[in-house]
């Protein structure tokens, strides 16, 4: 069901309690009263800090909350109403946050031999957080497995399918996880260096989220080897839309955005080739508004957004927008953050990261 | 449909409005093609071409001095190998700041420099074959098939100045020696394919030279130029990550001296200047600050500073890496060259990055 923003207004503000509400500075609660829906978005402030931050419908920051490194990707539940925001590769931290304020938020860190790759995401029950990893010795993607109902304890790890892992999801019904697995190679001894650009080894899978079994597993053909598989998200219908970066020449036209369902091949989306130039061949974030079947890509490296039509695929849409950064689904059409820390009407003193969350 | 245009012409509005900016400063000149091509050419011919035929170069001597060691072995040979590597070693130090391009494919760069190697993977496998000659590591081929680790100038340090290292002075045609020759052989050999890559000029030089549509590398002059602030940002974090804490995290952390890079030959802080020298360098020779108005010229004048500063003090540390982190006053310059590696990241992420109109910096574009 998708509630109206005014229901969501109503329910933050009751939710949050009135002590949370009393510690918010004047300005910050007409922040919070004119909200029509909260996003969280890493962020990195002008004296060179990182934190996360909730944010109004209208871009309004209504509250943050500081972190000792830059943040990549976020996750929110709406069963326990917190969110998680990870570290950017190679870090070691992700913490869970309440935007509400109810709670303290708490810190995880990748075991001994693991870093995070900056994504995860709940079991829809809540019960379980995922987080892609890097098993950087033994060079292959993991899915470790954290109990959100006992303090975020690593209970467990499943192979992820392939190396390079980055974001990854979870069906709607719990049964099954979806990894995008980029296929690069890196190492946290070499930074952030790309170690097997020559032999890269994309792959999307699905595991069985019971047992950590590969139900489904596609490796890219040789011809989009360099395709590095990256973002994700699911439509209405289920189906799981993916979005990737090409490390190839420049002068290639690759494909950038598919989608694959279970028991089906991949479908890549044949986009039009000034679509596709002004992505750069890179795709940074996508989302998808599910009641309005929208599809949104951005690419800062292109300066664009894109909106797709999630039933044809066919472009509906697309705007220049420097430095665009993350995305994610507004209660009308797709919100686009950027670099400059621009989002929706407001441009905040913050730089918003590569990642946009929706709340509730 | 009419909800998503309205929605991004919202958006794309609030992003071109006049809002305030930060600073006082000017805005970024545009970014011509041909200042671009200007830039990129003067990297390649006047940066990367140098710095690899140099490389090739003194990697070649540092195969004759071990090949002489070898057959006539004498404390003098020793000696002059072990000057070569530090040559070798060193003029990689100022081209390895280049982490793009061909020295990333093929597993050049860790055939020539394994680092760090925390688990110590390298170390023990060259000790191994030491302790149980392995022909097959003295011919070309049969170390090509063999660990990365034993491949490189780290295996060779350990060769050269590693325990047992005196029997070279006196072994002729000994199998430490003539491992060391081989590793020596295929360091050359990375090396010359670097150099022919990037002397082809059908190769990637062209299209590092040419960004634009025709480029396989650069379709924009922004992209080219982001390239080319990736290398000085990427350089200095690695000095920072790799080379400084890698042993040395600060005043209230463990120091793991043996893992410093080439603590054996005393060559640590001398591959921390090399860094730093091609980095200076690379922004010297770039032209980067003809691309920044005039009041931001000095944003190269304050970098530079830093980087000069690095180098001094990173110049007189102690060679000696154990006596470095207990010495107060060695550890004092370790905190220093600590401190200002992480502001040199930063002046260069953020302020040359701003100067030149990539966005909110480097790493904010270097995006996952």
């Amino acid at each position: 069901m998708v509630r109206s923003p005014a229901l969501e207004r109503r329910s933050f503000v009751r939710a949050a309690g009135l002590s949370f509400l009393a510690a918010l500075s004047p300005r910050r609660l007409y922040a919070l009263e004119r909200a029509d829906a909260v996003y969280a978005s890493g962020f990195r402030a002008q004296d060179g800090t990182y934190g996360i931050a909730t944010v109004s419908l209208r871009g309004a920051v209504i509250d943050r909350i500081a972190l000792p490194a830059r943040a990549h990707g976020l996750a929110y539940c709406r069963v326990t109403g917190r969110g998680v925001a990870f570290a950017r590769r190679p870090g070691t931290f992700a913490m869970i946050f309440d935007p509400q304020a109810k709670a303290e938020p708490v810190v995880i860190s990748a075991p001994e031999g693991r870093h995070y790759y900056g994504h995860g995401h709940f079991s829809p029950d809540g019960r379980i957080l995922y987080a892609s990893e890097n098993d950087f010795d033994g060079n292959r993607g993991m899915i470790g497995l954290y109990d959100a109902t006992d303090g975020f304890a690593r209970i467990g790890e499943f192979d992820a399918g392939g190396i390079g892992t980055h974001d990854m999801t979870v069906s709607d019904d719990g049964g099954l996880l979806i990894i995008a697995n980029g296929g690069i190679e890196t190492h946290p001894d070499f930074g952030r260096t790309k170690l097997n650009l020559d032999r890269m080894q994309p792959s999307l899978v699905i595991l069985d989220a019971a047992t950590g079994d590969i139900v489904q597993r596609h490796a890219l053909p040789e011809p989009l080897s360099q395709l590095s598989t990256r973002h994700l998200d699911i439509d209405e219908a289920g189906r799981i839309w993916f979005a990737c970066q090409y490390e190839g020449p420049r002068t290639d036209l690759p494909p950038l955005a598919g989608h694959f369902s279970l028991g089906e091949d991949l479908h890549f989306i044949d986009l039009p080739q000034e679509t596709t130039e002004r992505l750069c061949n890179y795709v940074g974030a996508i989302a998808i508004n599910r009641r309005e079947n929208l599809v949104g890509l951005t690419s800062p490296k292109g300066g664009a957004a894109v909106i797709l039509d999630a039933k044809t695929g066919k472009v509906l849409a697309e705007e220049k927008v420097v430095d665009a950064a993350g995305i994610a689904a507004a209660p009308d059409g797709i919100a686009v953050s950027s670099y400059d820390g621009t989002l929706a009407a407001t441009r905040s003193r913050l730089a918003w990261d590569q990642h946009l969350v929706r709340l509730a | 449909m009419r909800k998503i245009i309205a929605a991004l012409t919202m958006l794309a509005l609030s992003s071109t409005s006049a809002l305030p900016q930060d600073a006082n400063l000017s805005p970024p000149p545009e970014l011509t093609p041909a200042g671009a091509r200007l830039v990129m050419s003067k990297v390649v011919d006047g940066f990367i071409r140098p710095g690899y035929r140099r490389f090739a170069e003194t990697s070649g001597q540092l195969t004759s001095a071990m090949m002489q060691l070898c057959m006539a072995p004498s404390p003098e040979k020793l000696k002059a190998a072990r000057q070569a590597f530090a040559t070798a070693a060193t003029d990689w130090a100022r081209i390895e700041v280049v982490r793009v391009g061909p020295v990333i494919e093929k597993n050049r760069f860790e055939r020539i420099l394994f680092y760090p190697d925390r688990k110590g993977t390298g170390l023990r496998q060259v000790q191994a074959l030491i302790a149980n000659p392995d022909e097959t590591a003295t011919t070309p081929d049969g170390l090509s098939g063999k660990s990365v680790a034993m491949q490189g100038l780290g295996a060779l340090e350990f060769v050269l100045h590693g325990s047992g290292s005196e029997t070279l002075a006196t072994d002729a045609n000994g199998f430490r020696c003539r491992y060391g020759l081989a590793v020596a052989g295929n360091v050359q050999k990375v090396a010359t394919e670097l150099l022919q890559l990037w002397d082809n000029p059908d190769g990637i030089a062209r299209d590092w030279k040419n960004p634009g549509p025709q480029s396989a590398v650069f379709r924009t002059p922004q992209e080219a130029m982001t390239e080319v602030l990736g290398i000085l940002v990427h350089a200095a974090e690695a000095v920072r990550d790799q080379r400084v804490e890698s042993f040395y995290k600060g005043e209230a952390n463990n120091t793991f001296p043996k893992q410093a890079l080439f603590w054996r030959a005393g060559l640590t802080f001398p591959m921390i200047n090399g860094n730093l020298q091609g980095i200076k360098t690379l922004l010297d020779t770039s032209g980067l600050r003809d691309l920044l108005n005039a009041d931001q010229q000095s944003i190269i004048g304050s970098i530079d500073f830093v980087l000069t500063s690095l180098m001094r003090v990173s110049g007189t540390i102690t060679p000696d890496v154990e006596a470095a982190v207990t010495d107060t006053t060695e550890r004092q310059k370790l905190d220093f060259v600590l401190l200002n590696s992480r502001d040199l990241i930063l002046r260069l992420n953020d302020s040359l990055g701003g100067g030149l109109g990539l966005g909110a910096g480097f790493s904010f574009s270097d995006g996952d």
